[in-house]
């Protein structure tokens, strides 16, 4: 089974199992690389948010809302943006550790527009980069300071540095790599499998026919609309070819 | 061999009227570019009405300070039209930008800035209507800057190569020093901006509800000591100004109760020191009590 319900109540959901042009979005389990040169597989299982009023509601630590790590604006495609929405599971550990920052800093930590979860269709997607998977936020005000000088950027860097090792932060800075107008903070590329998840089905981005059966079996569950067969082979072949998929 | 047709005495009297509007014209402005020490002036004018065109030195171009924000606001039209933009879509407010020379970021200086709602609004989101709305009704270079990312420099070309506009020249959004030191500006001549009002006025530019937007947006503006300063006070006025040290231009729509519109585009440089704020004003004046007295006003 691969939708099922988190604690919190929102489903989780195996990016394969999601729509096609969805599915083209989000690239689960894709491999994607960083601008070291390193290559990282993009998350599979994202929680799923029926709603914008779900979105505001649903805390994921006692002062982060998920609605938080969504915002974003036109730079994101437009599909991603409908709801339901799709957050990969990590988004949970980054919360935890930016809560740890809230503790730290005493003050609410504001994330930015685009600075939590950005898919890899995201305009500024254009190497992997932690906010792919959830596990990345840009903080542009904390409490009452407005992150865009170099004194309160390093001085909240090394608030976060002092925190834990986990985090890596964004030295100050204007170059690519660097920031200038908010505080980058990341956990690296973390992926997270729900407990309620089984991993045993190969459903990775194989080739057809194995993947075009999968994908039918789900379209007609889910009532999407039938690819019509190659031309090229003829009728009997198509009918022997569904019988032997369908005693797998 | 047969007789040339004698001329109706009221067609006569019409183009003695429009010869001698356009002598007075040419008069008032070469005294008002005198008086103001302009270095250049350039101006062109069509009258719905009347259908009297005229212009002075219309082709010439010059720096297009705030005035390239009617191109802008013509190409997020055009992407509403077409569908490839929605106006309530999100855009993130955010003061860092990329020069056009050396590709490195530039923030916007604030206090230069003629209004701050949209940079109260920093690391939130405005819609694209609302920035499209305060890059012209309180000039706002946030505003332009983000929309300039958004719909991109080549839409913005390529709006005003579609709707046969010349004249007009957009590289890059406002406040790009690096830019402007390296003499790359954004460019307009009284003729381009003519041809883009008339277009919106004869809701011609990207249609009639497209243009009837625009036209709302360009009557709600806020800065009025351009042509609306040389106009009687009832006369609503759909424009945008433009002014940087040493150029000071506006380009607009005159609406004038019991006759059809006029649109007006005057462009002033002048040497930093005199600052002939009043030139523009002093051109509306003349052009609207030509008009009066063609009218019989």
């Amino acid at each position: 089974m691969a939708e099922t319900e988190s604690e919190s109540g929102l489903k989780i959901v195996d990016a394969f199992d999601l729509d096609p042009e969805l599915r083209a979005l989000l690239r689960p389990g894709e491999l994607v690389e960083g601008i070291g040169g390193q290559y990282h597989h993009l998350p599979r299982y994202f929680y799923e948010i029926p709603s914008h009023e779900a979105a505001r509601e649903i805390r994921v630590t006692p002062h982060f809302g998920l609605n938080e790590f969504l915002l974003v604006d036109l730079k994101e495609a437009h599909r991603v943006r409908a709801f339901p929405r799709y957050i990969p599971c990590a988004i949970r550990i980054a919360a935890f550790y930016l809560e740890r920052l809230r503790e730290a800093a005493g003050a609410p930590v504001h994330l930015a527009v685009n600075g939590g979860y950005r898919s890899p269709a995201h305009k500024l997607s254009v190497a992997a980069t932690p906010h792919m998977w959830g596990t990345a936020a840009d903080v542009y005000k904390i409490g009452t300071v407005v992150l865009r000088d170099r004194a309160s950027i390093e001085t909240y860097n090394r608030v976060i540095e002092d925190l834990t090792d986990d985090l890596y932060v964004m030295p100050y800075g204007h170059e690519i790599g660097k920031a200038d107008d908010h505080i980058h903070v990341d956990l690296g590329y973390v992926t997270v499998v729900p407990r309620e998840i089984s991993e045993d089905r190969l459903e990775g981005a194989q080739d057809k026919p194995r993947c075009a059966f999968e994908e039918r079996r789900r379209g007609d569950r889910r009532g999407w609309p039938r690819e019509p067969l190659p031309e090229v082979l003829p009728a009997a072949a198509h009918a022997g070819s569904t019988k032997s998929e369908s005693q797998k | 061999m047969a007789k040339p047709q004698a001329e109706p005495p009221e067609e006569a009297e019409v183009r003695q009227s429009v010869a001698k509007a356009e002598q007075f014209l040419y008069a008032s402005v070469l005294a008002i570019r005198d008086r103001h020490e302009l270095e250049r002036l350039g101006i062109a004018f069509y009258d719905a009405e009347t259908t009297l065109q005229w212009s002075y030195n219309a082709d010439a171009v010059f720096h297009a300070a705030s005035t390239m924000k009617l191109a802008v606001l013509l190409a997020v039209f055009r992407q509403f039209t077409r569908g490839e933009l929605a106006p309530e879509e999100p855009v993130h407010v955010r003061n860092k930008f990329l020069s056009i020379c050396d590709r490195k970021p530039y923030m916007l200086d604030v206090s230069r800035d003629t209004e701050g709602e949209v940079y109260e609004r920093l690391g939130r989101t405005m819609s694209v209507q609302q920035l499209a709305y305060h890059m012209i009704t309180s000039s706002s270079n946030f505003a332009t800057n983000l929309l300039v990312d958004v719909v991109g420099v080549p839409v913005i070309q390529t709006a005003l190569e579609e709707l046969k506009i010349e004249g007009i020249k957009v590289l890059r959004g406002v406040e790009d020093q690096a830019a402007f030191e390296a003499g790359l500006n954004n460019e307009v001549s009284a003729n381009g901006l003519l041809k883009l009002l008339r277009l919106i006025e004869e809701g011609k530019a990207y249609g009639e509800d497209a243009s009837a937007r625009m036209r709302e947006i360009l009557l709600d503006q806020r800065f009025k000591s351009g042509i609306p300063a040389g106009l009687p006070e009832a006369a609503r006025v759909a424009h945008k100004s433009g002014n940087i040290s040493t150029v000071h231009h506006d380009a607009g729509i005159v609406y004038l109760e019991g006759r059809k519109a006029y649109v007006l585009v005057i462009l002033t440089q002048f040497a930093s020191e005199t600052g002939a704020r009043t030139a523009v004003a002093d051109v509306s004046r003349d052009i609207y009590e030509c008009l009066a007295g063609m009218n019989g006003g």
